[in-house]
């Protein structure tokens, strides 16, 4: 009798197993089945970043075969290594900028007070702004006799009339100013997330040790933060390295190349120029570069994430006891 | 009263920067709104004009206006008068709606149905590592113009070129990673003794999904929904290469006014720019609790 319970027992383990088996591939199949649909996608680039191809051939398959040409071409382009500076200087000052401004309304929103639930809409609001929406309102905005301008002239009482676009020098910071402005709350609701689900007692206990605010922010809060915080700056850096409508949308990588990033760069080479070739080859670098960054990213988020899961388990198991 | 002073610092400090962000935060929207409603004259206006005295609503009958006033415009086209109209073809706001919905739509749909599917059996048999799980990320964080040219080239090969389908695909791919960990993050709340209970009652896996999990996370899988839905409906580099005639998406629809002839039209651009950020701006309200989970990643405890 035993031994056949134990049977028994295997065999519904067994059928078990294979049902799960059998659910894993019937949800796992359509993906494969769509990653072997995309596969030519990246043999497409391959082919082209090895064959000299522009539209003005006729037929794509006729190009002709360089080798590593094309790579040579992309590495000895100073323009591309300028746009490659100009997507991390954007990416970088836009994710610090971003981070500040949101960590720094949360650190004033995340006790409750009256008006928070208002406030709280208000400041979602730019995020909600569709970023082709944003970049029309930016030309609005900025325009030489636009509001910004009519705002900044009635605070001074002069009568200012700054070109915020159409100068070089700092038509870039125009950008990241307005991708600021879009994304902070981004990082805004991501931080009072963070803030508000920290748990009360280290404060308490620093609190009553005699720490002051300064202290307890950077030695308490910060620290317990860290997930969150790496979480905010990774996300909001790997979307500003992708940005396109309103870099295009606003200046068309000019004037001259001052706002020429690597998708306007990559854009102009293969929308514009035509040069098929060349652009499969940059994209190529490009995605590599993004790879290993995404990786790193990965990386990181999944380290923070089992030392969360870690702190977090911890006291529910001693509370069990 | 010094220790009243002090009482009344913090707060005031914090309502004082408060009010400045959220007059920040709004004034680009409020001038969207404001540009909406003013005739022409008062577009390019110095000093600026920041709520119009006499508000029209000819710049919502130009971009949205049904085809009666469609056919005015062409009579006063013909008499000479309203050439500046010329270049921005009438009604097509609503065809881009019509491409707009079809495809965030379909593809929201797709998305969120099979990334909760695929988050369930996530959270119950592990069908995917955790390290498979933070590599689905990477399908949304490549930048999408990376492989837009092959896209391009292959779509045109395939006759995806222009077409809702195309759209869709590529839509689903890039929000896939979204919607799974968002549902994931419903689903692992619900306790497992709920599916046990059902096992035991004799429930199929397909049946414990549809009659016991769905019911219980059916409020976090609406807010999954629009999220993805906001995330697709703002879409437009993707739209902008994939699609150049026949499905024109509302963001590329407002980009087109940029190119024309004529110069610039900001209050139609208002108008059509308040049809399309305005749904989100009440979508995103209604689920903004929800928000932060899209992409917190289990990272933000509560």
């Amino acid at each position: 009798m035993a031994t056949d319970a134990a049977v028994e027992a295997g065999n519904t383990k067994m059928s078990r197993t294979k049902g799960i088996r059998i659910f894993k591939w019937s949800l796992l199949s359509p993906l494969i089945i769509l990653a072997l649909f995309l596969l030519p996608i990246f043999a497409l680039q391959l082919y082209f970043s090895f064959h000299s191809w522009t539209i003005y051939l006729s037929t794509w398959w006729d190009a002709e075969y360089v080798g590593f040409e094309m790579f040579q071409e992309v590495f000895t382009d100073k323009r591309f290594f300028w746009a490659m500076g100009r997507s991390f200087l954007f990416a970088g000052v836009s994710t610090v900028g971003c981070f500040i401004f949101g960590l720094a309304l949360a650190l004033l929103m995340y006790r409750p007070f009256m008006g928070q639930a208002f406030f709280y809409i208000i400041f979602l609001l730019p995020m909600l702004t569709v970023p082709i929406v944003l970049t029309y309102a930016a030309d609005m905005l900025l325009y030489r006799q636009g509001p910004i301008n009519g705002i900044l002239s009635f605070i001074t009482g002069m009568d200012m009339r700054f070109t915020w676009l159409a100068n070089p020098n700092y038509a870039i910071f125009t950008i990241i100013m307005i991708e600021i402005w879009n994304w902070t709350p981004f990082t805004f609701i991501i931080m009072l997330a963070g803030l508000s689900s920290l748990p009360h007692e280290p404060v308490e206990a620093a609190r009553i040790l005699g720490a002051n605010r300064l202290q307890i922010f950077l030695e308490i809060q910060i620290p317990l933060l860290r997930p969150v915080i790496f979480l905010a700056l990774i996300l909001r850096f790997l979307e500003a390295m992708a940005e396109f409508p309103k870099t295009w949308g606003l200046l068309q990588g000019g004037p001259g190349s001052a706002t020429e990033t690597i998708p306007i760069y990559l854009y102009i080479t293969t929308w514009q120029a035509f040069d098929v070739s060349k652009g499969a080859a940059m994209s190529y670098i490009i995605m590599l570069i993004m790879i290993v960054i995404i990786f790193a990213a990965i990386r990181i988020l999944r380290h923070e994430k089992s030392s969360l899961d870690a702190l977090y388990e911890a006291p529910a198991a001693g509370e069990r006891e | 009263m010094k220790r009243k002073l002090r009482k009344w610092r913090f707060p005031a400090f914090r309502y004082t920067v408060l009010i400045t962000w959220a007059l920040i935060a709004s004034f680009p929207i409020f001038w969207i709104f404001s540009t909406s409603f003013k005739p022409d004259h008062e577009w390019f206006a110095w000093p600026p004009v920041y709520w119009s005295q006499n508000a029209t609503m000819n710049n919502y009958n130009m971009v949205w206006g049904n085809p009666t006033t469609e056919k005015e415009l062409t009579q006063s086209y013909t008499s000479g008068k309203a050439v500046k109209l010329e270049s921005v073809p009438l009604n097509k706001a609503w065809v881009a709606l019509g491409n707009s919905l079809l495809t965030s739509l379909i593809a929201t749909f797709f998305s969120v149905s099979f990334g909760t599917l695929l988050a369930y059996g996530v959270s119950r048999y592990q069908i995917l590592s955790e390290v498979r799980m933070f590599q689905l990320l990477v399908l949304r964080m490549i930048p999408p113009i990376v492989i837009a040219a092959p896209i391009t080239l292959y779509y045109s090969w395939i006759h995806l070129m222009d077409s809702v389908t195309g759209l869709v695909i590529v839509y689903f791919i890039t929000t896939l990673p979204y919607s799974v960990w968002m549902t994931k993050s419903f689903i692992d709340e619900v306790p497992r003794e709920m599916e046990q209970a059902a096992e035991i009652l004799g429930a199929g896996r397909w049946q414990t999904i549809w009659e016991v999990i769905l019911p219980l996370v059916r409020s976090g899988i609406v807010a999954t929904f629009l999220f993805i839905l906001i995330l697709t409906w703002s879409e437009y580099l993707l739209s902008f290469l994939l699609s150049k005639v026949d499905v024109v998406t509302l963001p590329v629809q407002l980009s087109k006014y940029e190119g024309s002839t004529e110069g610039r039209v900001y209050g139609h651009q208002a108008a059509l720019a308040v049809g399309i950020t305005l749904p989100l701006m009440i979508i995103g309200i209604f689920i903004r609790k929800h928000l932060v989970r899209g992409f917190s990643f289990g990272m933000v405890k509560r």
